[in-house]
């Protein structure tokens, strides 16, 4: 009778344990989700400013096929990306196009003063802040939620409800550096 | 101290002040029953009860005009928004709190508001002229940070409800000491003020302490450094906070503990009597060599310094 009491106590208790650890992994699995829908909110909208930027500098610069067509084929990887790495990827792809169609917007002093060419890249730096902002806090999740189903004792049973661990949105910050260059976006 | 542990340890304590406000409007009130009878002493609990609800719900707005801080729309200042949107994706809060500016020639901002709905960063317009924009975000991660470990709405309240038996104490205490024409010719009301400011100006210093933690002000630091991942920028920010000698027009001892900074050197006016009892802040120098050590890096030494 008492061997069934301690029995019973302990699987209790060790019930409680696994409840307590499974709410807290799903806590930190939302937190990556949210952190993922955070950056593609910004991704979007990045997604939106470049038609009409295309366009503004075609206005000036029609000639230069060969850049446009690269950011048009930047955007298309990154709407077609499934993943968190292949969007990196697409990610640092697309802010290179953007940093040579910035570079050739360079030598035409008319697009450059142009008030419709600067308020779409003041947007577009914001929307590259934000997304840099956003990545912060999505890697962090991760770091956090892939730290937790790979250590005991979650470990035991994370594999069990199908948790399986999350990837990071990587993109390299130098190769992204030029789109902000010599354009601040304050007066 | 993991922001876990900080956001319950901040729980616990917001319990603690509600529950502290209503004993002593309830022990106040059945105090009062000597003098003003039943139904005055029923009317007197209503009040106190109805004050707290009220407080609860409008408190980041009463704070608003206490501090005179006025809302700053998206247009007026559209960088700063930037910086704060940034901020608030980077810290993963749902929405990006508004803005409001404080026409004020001192640097400081603070964070208010009970629920999410209603909490706001206040900027003083003297920081905003003085800081530069990587340590402006520095600032307003450190105010984030605090909206994320729900200080602000535990600061929010601390200042409301303690700001209210603060006042009644202070009042009190004055009725007590300087209201006569004279000091000998001191009534029974003048008495019984002095009592009542005696015991409950230490209730409302202790309730106060008690919601204070040292350590958030270390925390909110700590927590901006990671969300910018920059320790230095917070360090440069604290060390021009630290150089700017001015002091905000509109700060008493109710919202002091709201700000980034002490935002006086020296209490001064009605609450000068309990501003010796506790600091709201750590030092600067203190908070500055926490991150330091954290983010490995060193200021340079302050000019005429030793």
């Amino acid at each position: 009778m008492t061997w069934a009491l301690i029995i019973g106590g302990i699987v209790v208790v060790l019930l409680l344990a696994v409840v307590y650890l499974f709410n807290r992994v799903v806590r930190l699995r939302n937190e990556v989700d949210t952190g993922w829908s955070n950056i593609d909110v910004q991704l979007k909208r990045r997604n939106d400013l470049i038609p009409n930027l295309v366009e503004v500098v075609k206005g000036y610069a029609a000639h230069e096929r060969g850049v446009f067509e690269e950011v048009t084929a930047a955007r298309a990887s990154m709407a077609q990306a499934a993943t968190p790495a292949q969007a990196g990827a697409a990610d640092a792809q697309l802010g290179q196009a953007l940093g040579r169609l910035f570079a050739v917007a360079e030598a035409y002093p008319d697009l450059k003063a142009s008030q419709n060419f600067l308020q779409l890249q003041s947007d577009l730096t914001d929307t590259e802040d934000k997304i840099a902002a956003a990545r912060r806090y999505y890697n962090a999740s991760v770091l956090a939620y892939n730290n937790a189903i790979q250590t005991f004792p979650t470990l035991l049973f994370a594999g069990l409800f199908g948790f399986g661990a999350r990837e990071f949105f990587a993109a390299d910050e130098g190769e992204r550096a030029p789109v902000a260059v010599s354009f601040p976006t304050q007066a | 101290m993991t922001l876990q542990q900080q956001i319950r340890s901040n729980r616990l304590r917001t319990a603690f002040v509600v529950l502290a406000f209503a004993v002593l409007i309830v022990v106040f009130a059945a105090a009062s029953a000597v003098f003003v009878g039943r139904p005055g002493a029923i009317g007197l609990l209503a009040f106190g009860l109805a004050y707290g609800l009220f407080a609860w719900w409008n408190a980041g707005r009463m704070i608003g005009g206490l501090t005179h801080a006025a809302p700053l729309q998206k247009s007026d200042d559209p960088e700063l928004y930037r910086l704060i949107e940034n901020v608030s994706i980077a810290a993963g809060l749902p929405a990006t709190p508004p803005i409001y500016l404080v026409d004020d020639q001192a640097p400081n901002a603070f964070a208010a508001g009970s629920r999410p709905s209603t909490i706001y960063v206040g900027v003083t317009s003297g920081l905003r002229r003085l800081m530069p924009a990587r340590e402006l975000e520095a600032v307003l991660a450190h105010e984030i940070s605090h909206i994320r470990n729900k200080d602000v709405r535990l600061m929010t309240l601390a200042a409301v409800l303690v700001g209210v038996i603060a006042m009644i104490s202070d009042f009190a205490f004055r009725m007590a000491f300087f209201g006569g024409r004279g000091s000998r010719d001191r009534n029974p009301v003048q008495l019984i003020a002095a009592v009542v400011a005696l015991i409950l100006a230490p209730v409302a210093a202790m309730m106060l302490q008690m919601a204070l933690s040292r350590r958030r002000e270390f925390l909110a630091d700590a927590s901006a450094a990671a969300i910018l991942n920059d320790p230095e920028a917070m360090a440069l920010a604290l060390r021009r906070l630290q150089l700017d000698t001015s002091e905000i027009a509109y700060a008493d001892r109710a919202t002091a503990h709201l700000f980034i900074e002490s935002p006086t050197r020296a209490v001064k006016g009605p609450g000068a009597f309990l501003s010796g009892l506790f600091q709201t802040h750590p030092p600067l120098e203190d908070r500055i060599a926490a991150l330091e050590e954290a983010g490995g890096f060193r200021l340079e030494p302050l000019p005429g310094a030793a």
